[in-house]
């Protein structure tokens, strides 16, 4: 009787944990994987049997379809270039914050949080005012150095490296903060023994810090790389995927199919690709850590 | 141990009867009515005093309608009366989300489809079915700056499409970032009506091939020349009222809540502006957007429903809500009063009201109308063939027909 007990108890306490995911994390997932292989649209949605399996059908479709393709194109120019960004750029700024002293740290500090807690519709609304070719202030600085006006939003490949600076903005905060806890938890000592075997800063920074780090690293790599792939806020609220396509990114390519057009069943599958990719990406990353480790 | 489990679950069962007792609640005299505006909760209560009825409204916000309305439909959980936009109709009521209303049209006075615009009655209908009746129209009229526009020769405006032609490239003349309309780049409506007033029509049986009409195709070069020639600047460029009131963009196309932007936004230009029916080239047919109210498909309290939407449909209960938050009314009766017969501005959307057209009531109008729009976007914006892209854009619609 005790014995069950005691295999029974931990159950117990993993229970609601397991339940509030597998309601709202496992069984959506498997629901989506369910519905890519339907034409589910408005209508069936109200009526089942106007449901029908297609089986691979959206999955064929989906490949054929420039829109997606250059969707897919879209999102891996911006993890590849706005990823290494993002996490170079918080680790500097965490840096630099833990160099200077507490006051302007800590003002500094929330000056970088910031953005990140603002809401989005009102960044995109300053933002739309900064990026505006006509009278934009980056245009207008721009022109005091006699550099001609730079289409901020208005040709494909410029809206998306505008697209990458803005959610770089955006996202420093919360790296940052993580590579400055990181900064703080590595040991002074190790900095006083390289002191007396006479390393210089960049020793010490190469040899001691970034190595302390690589926990925090590899953390804000993996959540940052999800997050990119997911890239969805900004072309949604500043370019609605324009122009030409030029910034539509997976995510809200999904979020049209599905919401704009009701047609669930295409963007369930849609979905689900970028499931698969955010997963393979996923898995790369800790095969990589695992190298690193055995090292 | 025993025990606290025992107290566990009572609590829980206690709790779960609470959520229910609250979604509970409601009585015989009570209509659950969803709409978009928040005036309406204000509005309601002078027939709730009248008629000895509780109405519970719910405002959603534009925004949220479609996730709102999408929940309703696939759990049958709805309201009793609700509102809905013109655009919406054909989705929504493919679905089911609607009462068919065709037989209580005879029994209520206010019903009668001869008392409202006959495009508005035109958004009611979807596949034989009446599936609400018309609360407020809307419509798209001409703003031009009268001083600018009497200087290139037309101090009334374009009348046709050859002179507004003729008018922007004289305005467009005037210097750099001058331009002569600001014409929606975004707004899936604006092709349709340009091919309507260029003679086009849409007709629902004849699907992809709808767009073979030489007419489309002119209207659609004229669409292009706008952009071609700067007569509309292609970058998001200053904000409207402003550059309307500095004679930048001394035109543009927009509905009735405009003409409070622009004589709040822009004192300084008074009396330098005015509004005018759409240029015609065959016709001049507007857009009718707007919204409707209908009873919900499942809805247990029909009568008390209708009722309350018979009220509504009422002209001087839309000449009411016209006072209140200026929606123009649907009812024909009330563009009688002076209120809207004798103001300049507004009674020229009574009269763009009486011709207008119906945007095609098919499911697939919101993919076919933003998909023109990207292609449209590939001929001024990527430099694109316009006969081979309009081309391609009809296979594109055939496909998505055919789904």
């Amino acid at each position: 009787m005790t014995k069950w007990k005691y295999k029974l108890m931990p159950l117990f306490f993993i229970g609601p944990a397991v339940l509030l995911l597998m309601v709202f994390s496992f069984a959506p997932i498997f629901l989506s994987l369910g519905i890519s292989f339907t034409d589910l649209t408005l209508i069936g949605l109200a009526d089942w049997s106007k449901v029908n399996f297609v089986g691979f059908e959206n999955f064929v479709k989906l490949f054929q379809d420039e829109v997606f393709l250059e969707s897919i194109f879209n999102t891996f120019f911006y993890v590849i270039i706005g990823v290494p960004l993002a996490v170079s750029s918080s680790l500097v700024i965490a840096l630099l914050l833990s160099m200077v002293g507490k006051w302007l740290s800590s003002t500094f500090r929330l000056i970088y949080y910031m953005p990140s807690v603002t809401n989005i519709v009102a960044i995109a609304v300053v933002w739309g005012f900064l990026y505006n070719q006509q009278y934009g202030l980056f245009n207008y600085i721009l022109s005091l150095v006699n550099i001609q006006s730079v289409p901020w939003l208005e040709d494909p490949l410029v809206a998306k490296f505008s697209l990458i600076i803005l959610a770089v903005w955006k996202s420093n905060g919360v790296s940052m903060l993580i590579f400055l806890a990181a900064l703080q938890s590595i040991p002074r000592d190790y900095y006083e023994a390289a002191d007396i075997d006479g390393a210089n800063r960049w020793q010490k920074f190469f040899k001691i810090t970034l190595p302390s780090m690589s926990f925090a690293t590899f953390f804000v790599t993996v959540t940052t790389v999800i997050g990119w792939l997911q890239f969805f806020e900004e072309p949604f609220v500043m370019t609605d995927g324009g122009p030409l396509n030029g910034t539509n990114s997976m995510a809200l390519y999904i979020y049209q199919r599905g919401f704009e057009y009701n047609d669930f069943g295409y963007a369930a599958a849609a979905s689900f690709v970028l499931f698969i990719i955010v997963i393979i990406a996923t898995i790369i990353q800790f095969r990589f850590r695992k190298k690193d480790q055995t090292l | 141990m025993r025990n606290k489990i025992v107290l566990l679950m009572s609590l829980f069962v206690a709790v779960m009867l609470l959520v229910v007792g609250c979604a509970g609640g409601d009585d015989e005299n009570t209509i659950k009515v969803w709409t978009m505006n928040n005036s309406m909760e204000e509005f309601a209560k002078k027939y709730e005093e009248e008629n000895d009825v509780s109405v519970e409204v719910q405002v959603i916000p534009w925004g949220e309608v479609r996730d709102k309305f999408l929940t309703a439909i696939a759990s049958g959980e709805g309201p009793d009366v609700v509102q809905v936009g013109t655009t919406g109709v054909p989705e929504y009521a493919s679905a089911g989300m609607f009462k068919d209303l065709s037989e209580y049209v005879g029994e209520y006075e206010n019903f009668n489809p001869d008392n409202f615009y006959e495009g508005a009655i035109g958004t009611t209908k979807y596949e034989g079915e009446t599936i609400g009746i018309p609360f407020h129209v809307d419509t798209r009229v001409l703003f031009y700056r009268t001083d600018l526009l009497a200087d290139v020769g037309y101090p009334e405006g374009p009348e046709t499409w050859d002179d507004m032609v003729d008018a922007s490239r004289k305005l467009a003349e005037r210097g750099d970032d001058q331009y002569a309309i600001d014409l929606p780049q975004e707004d899936p409506q604006y092709p349709f009506m340009l091919a309507w007033q260029h003679g086009w029509n849409y007709n629902v049986d004849e699907g992809a091939s709808n767009f073979e009409d030489p007419k489309f195709l002119e209207a659609m070069s004229k669409y292009k020349t706008f952009y071609e020639e700067g007569l509309s600047q292609l970058e998001e460029g200053k904000e409207l009222v402003q550059a309307f009131s500095e004679g930048s963009k001394p035109m543009f196309f927009s509905g009735p809540w405009d003409i409070k932007t622009i004589s709040e936004g822009a004192p300084e230009i008074e009396g330098k502006w005015d509004v005018r029916v759409m240029p015609g080239q065959e016709t001049n047919r507007s857009m009718i957007g707007g919204s409707h109210f209908g009873v919900f498909h499942n809805s247990e309290k029909v009568e008390q429903s209708l009722d309350f939407i018979n009220y509504l449909a009422d002209a001087d209960t839309q000449l009411e809500w016209y006072k209140e938050v200026n929606e123009l009314p649907a009812n024909l009766e009330a563009w009688e009063d002076p209120v809207l017969a004798d103001d300049p501005m507004f009674s020229v959307f009574g009269e763009q009201l009486q011709s207008t057209e119906v945007l095609p009531m098919i499911t697939e109008y919101t993919e076919i109308s933003e998909e023109l729009l990207k292609y449209l976007e590939e001929v001024y914006r990527g430099g694109a063939d316009l006969e081979s892209t309009l081309e391609e854009y009809r296979a594109k619609v055939s496909d998505i027909l055919a789904d």
